[in-house]
């Protein structure tokens, strides 16, 4: 994997994302090759296929060459509001195999790997200044906390739905989840993150 | 739920939106409150800065060159690929989608033109792989007591020396199932392995490979040529 590929510059990335806005294709092309393996590895690690990873994919870039105007008033980094997109379509997706009764219960060693990540991620080189931050944020959390906020995140889950796949009392989990996040605000901020 | 001046709530409700964890009413509630308020959203705002960052933390993995090219059938940037080429689309729906109907009817007449002979009655499954015309090309037959497959071309298939057929059991979800390689041979019996005939299988498929076949274990690399219905006859 290609570092500056896994991880490019916003001010590049916005400048592709507003040339997508103005119908330039070269920048829309430019766009997906520097963006579109994060955002991949993100959709495959909430859906765990990779068809429906691949469907996702195609969805959301399309959504964003439609949408690409509507950037600028997002006020947001390009590669957050980006992910937000994958992030939603792949839950939708998540959502609808779930009543259709076709997902399988969370994938324990992506858990496995989401805390040794946080921990010690090899991969923190490719990471933007701001995930690596919040990685060394939540590697000073307790290992449960810590599982508990990224099964949150990565999978779609209402505080019940935690309970329940660890079996913990639905109080627990959320004095855990509201007291991680609010150690990770008061980490980030001393950190100088926004 | 009054929240002005309530700036530890204000931070809680905020971060467990962008987290997913506020659900049902009190999500619209908040989404509510956010159109009047711009504090809120700039502090929503932040969360989804904050909160997005973990999406990194799964490792980046290249996509399939197919996922850009359906991206471009989808703005209809190309000239569409034919429709037959159903590989090509990248709508991985097309493979579940596939009328079947016409191609198992084709497949019972060839039979009886085809294998009018004493041992017939062996032959547990028939395709009649037909090309984009719907003209017949091959037809494949599987006999399930003796554990092996025929395949016979019965179109003219103009190949290279550096060209190959290769033949794909497709199921209704999932990947492409490689069942062999043809060369030039305009017969050849293979081993028919399990997955070939599988419930899920609904159709057999041909591509245009390169000699040796698709480099790609899971699936073609050049165009499908070929397809047709999987009819179980015994």
């Amino acid at each position: 994997m290609n570092t500056s590929a896994a991880h490019a510059d916003p001010a590049q990335l916005r400048a592709w994302l507003q040339g997508a806005a103005r119908r330039d294709r070269m920048a829309f092309r430019a766009l997906y090759d520097a963006s579109a393996p994060r955002l991949y590895g993100l959709a495959l690690r909430i859906l765990g296929r990779r068809e429906l990873a691949e469907e996702v994919l195609q969805e959301s870039f399309v959504a964003i060459w439609h949408h690409a105007v509507d950037y600028e008033s997002a006020l947001s980094a390009p590669m957050t509001w980006m992910t937000a997109i994958v992030r939603n379509r792949a839950f939708d997706v998540l959502r609808r195999r779930r009543s259709e009764g076709e997902d399988d219960a969370i994938d324990s060693d992506a858990l496995a790997s989401l805390a040794d990540l946080a921990a010690t991620p090899p991969e923190r080189l490719q990471m933007s200044s701001d995930a690596q931050a919040l990685a060394d944020c939540m590697a000073a959390l307790e290992a449960r906390h810590r599982e508990v906020v990224g099964m949150a995140f990565f999978h779609d889950l209402s505080y019940n739905d935690v309970a329940n796949q660890l079996t913990l009392p639905l109080g627990t989990v959320k004095t855990w989840i509201r007291r991680s996040l609010a150690r990770l605000h008061a980490c980030l901020s001393a950190r100088g993150v926004a | 739920m009054n929240l002005r001046g309530n700036e530890p709530l204000r931070e809680r409700l905020a971060s467990e939106y962008v987290l997913g964890t506020l659900r049902g009413g009190a999500r619209r509630r908040f989404e509510t409150l956010m159109q009047d308020d711009a504090a809120l959203r700039r502090t929503t705002r932040e969360w989804n800065e904050r909160l997005g960052a973990m999406a990194e933390f799964a490792p980046p993995v290249a996509p399939d060159k197919r996922v850009w090219r359906a991206i471009e059938a989808r703005l209809r940037w190309q000239a569409a690929v034919p429709r037959w080429q159903f590989w090509r689309h990248g709508s991985l729906a097309l493979w579940r989608t596939l009328g079947l109907a016409s191609s198992a009817l084709a497949a019972l007449l060839l039979v009886t033109v085809l294998f009018e002979r004493p041992d017939s009655a062996r032959m547990s499954d028939i395709a009649s792989l037909l090309d984009a015309q719907q003209r017949p090309a091959l037809v494949v037959t599987a006999d399930r007591t003796r554990g092996v497959m025929t395949v016979k071309v019965v179109a003219d298939v103009p190949l290279t020396s550096e060209q190959a057929l290769q033949l794909w059991a497709v199921p209704r979800a999932g990947k492409p199932r490689s069942l062999g390689v043809l060369g030039a041979n305009r017969e050849l019996t293979l081993p028919l392995p399990a997955n070939a005939i599988g419930a899920d299988v609904a159709l057999l498929a041909v591509s245009l490979e390169p000699k040796g076949g698709s480099a790609n274990p899971d699936g073609p690399s050049g165009p499908i040529l070929y397809k047709g219905g999987w009819v179980r006859l015994i």
